[in-house]
């Protein structure tokens, strides 16, 4: 009985809580759009998985990027017809503002040694009243500032992610490849950090030639060495130095090395949605 | 068999009991302690099993205020935030007005109607002279607090009177807005109630 106790008490814990919590989940809708996430793989990016799998991927890199807080970002980005100095006078004079009182000192001490350039930061915490209420007031002084929703923590700061692995991140992930070791960096964004399908050739086929301190072991047997014919390959790694083939040579991907690096270019978790939102950051500036 | 028949010579000894005590009481304290610790904790932090619910995040509300603010929940944010700074003052944060300052806007008939053109026409030129509003004369007069305004903060407050304190109409557009300032022209004279109410809505 005691045992049929505690086998069943640790199944309801690990099987049967988390499929009722996260069983029926389906797609999301992204943050300010229309559009869901995520999207089914499709062609390469699908047989990828398995050769990600198969080669063991996950026991030296982890697709989950960590998040130990969030914090608004109030930016000035222009000052308009104002001075530098004037404008910090301001900014002290705006400090009795209720809203904004219990923030003065990180506000008005943030502008201590600046001189005038932008963008600055004036506010980052987690209190979204003052960081609208800062906005709010600089609105009508002529000065332009920007607000934004930012993630925190190590993995956001080495270039990982802009915010955290959610659950629905992996909907059409079987089996998910989470990964518990990094003795690699995190690939929830290599699509993101390393969009070029010939770049992820280069490196699986030698990894120190795109990045000479790299302890990855090479996956040369995923690519074929070859005569030229007729006209180069379009595919030819583009490959120098030392790690070059001899001349009238080139570096081919063979099947496997395509799906791989698909699945690679597939992996962005880069849109904000309700469970993890952040600001995204426009393209166009 | 001579240690059998000796052992009448032993004194006999009743076998050890282990006796039966309750279960000391700080056990029992520290034990509820515990699990009240526990459940306070999990009710801070635990998100109450909110699927949508990751930390940081410590509940659906943490959560829910750093939804990022856009369209309809930010224009709305702007008004009230207009309204507090500009119109609270007179007409009240609750909207029911203040005696001999203004008239209430929570259930004003001139506040919930259809047509937005005639509710604009106040806070850009102004109102003068005696007025009904909620069934109550009214006879006071407000300056054109709302020209000075960009057009969207106007639209912004005039969509959140529409839609406050029980006020269920539709929201005012920064289009809207622009019309009714080009119809109106630059400088106009404060209105009277009979003109405001010869306006079309």
């Amino acid at each position: 009985m005691a045992a049929f106790v505690a086998l069943g008490a640790s199944w309801c814990g690990f099987v049967l809580a988390p499929m009722l919590q996260l069983g029926g989940a389906k797609q999301t809708v992204i943050l300010q759009s229309a559009d869901n996430w995520p999207q089914q793989r499709t062609g390469d990016a699908t047989l990828g998985l398995s050769v990600y799998r198969a080669y063991g991927c996950a026991a030296c890199h982890t697709e989950q990027v960590r998040q130990t807080g969030a914090a608004f970002e109030v930016t000035l980005t222009s000052l308009g017809t104002q001075k530098a100095a004037d404008f910090k006078d301001f900014i002290k004079s705006l400090m009795v503002v209720p809203d904004l009182a219990t923030s003065s000192n990180s506000i008005v001490g943030s502008l201590d040694k600046w001189n005038g350039e932008l963008p600055k930061t004036l506010y980052s915490g987690d209190d979204g009243d003052v960081a609208s209420a800062l906005a709010d007031h600089l609105k009508p002084v002529g000065v332009k500032t920007e607000t934004r929703i930012i993630a925190t923590g190590p993995d956001i700061a080495r270039g990982w992610g802009s915010r955290q692995s959610v659950a629905a991140d992996y909907l059409y992930d079987a089996p998910v490849q989470l990964g518990s070791l990094r003795a690699g960096p995190d690939l929830a964004n290599i699509g993101v950090r390393a969009p070029d399908a010939n770049w992820q050739w280069q490196h699986l086929y030698a990894p120190k030639s795109v990045t000479p301190n790299s302890t990855m072991p090479s996956f040369k047997f995923l690519f074929e060495v070859r005569a030229v014919g007729a006209a180069p390959s379009p595919d030819a790694l583009k490959l120098t130095g030392a790690f070059a083939p001899a001349a009238g040579f080139e570096v081919v991907p063979k099947a496997e090395a395509k799906q791989l690096a698909a699945y690679l270019l597939s992996l962005k978790a880069n849109v904000p949605l309700y469970e993890a939102p952040f600001t995204p950051v426009t393209a166009a500036k | 068999m001579s240690a059998e028949n000796s052992s009448c010579s032993v004194p006999t000894v009743s076998e050890p009991t282990a006796p039966r005590s309750a279960a000391p009481m700080w056990i029992i304290v520290v034990t509820l302690l515990l699990l009240f610790l526990g459940g306070y904790y999990f009710d801070q932090h635990g998100g109450w099993f909110n699927a949508k619910v990751y930390a940081p995040y410590a509940n659906a509300e943490k959560l829910e205020a750093f939804q990022p603010k856009s369209g309809a929940a930010a224009a709305l944010a702007r008004g009230k935030f207009v309204y507090d700074s500009v119109c609270g003052i007179c007409h009240g944060a609750d909207g029911l007005g203040k005696p001999g300052q203004a008239p209430p806007l929570a259930a004003s008939e001139m506040v919930i109607c259809k047509g937005v053109s005639r509710l604009a026409h106040i806070p850009l030129a102004g109102l003068n002279g005696p007025i009904k509003v909620c069934g109550k004369d009214w006879s006071l007069s407000m300056a054109a607090m709302g020209a000075a305004l960009p057009d969207e903060d106007v639209a912004a407050v005039l969509t959140y009177i529409r839609t406050s304190w029980g006020n269920q109409a539709g929201p005012v557009t920064a289009d809207d807005v622009k019309k009714v300032r080009a119809d109106m022209g630059r400088n106009a004279p404060a209105l009277t109630g009979v003109q405001l109410l010869n306006l079309p809505e």
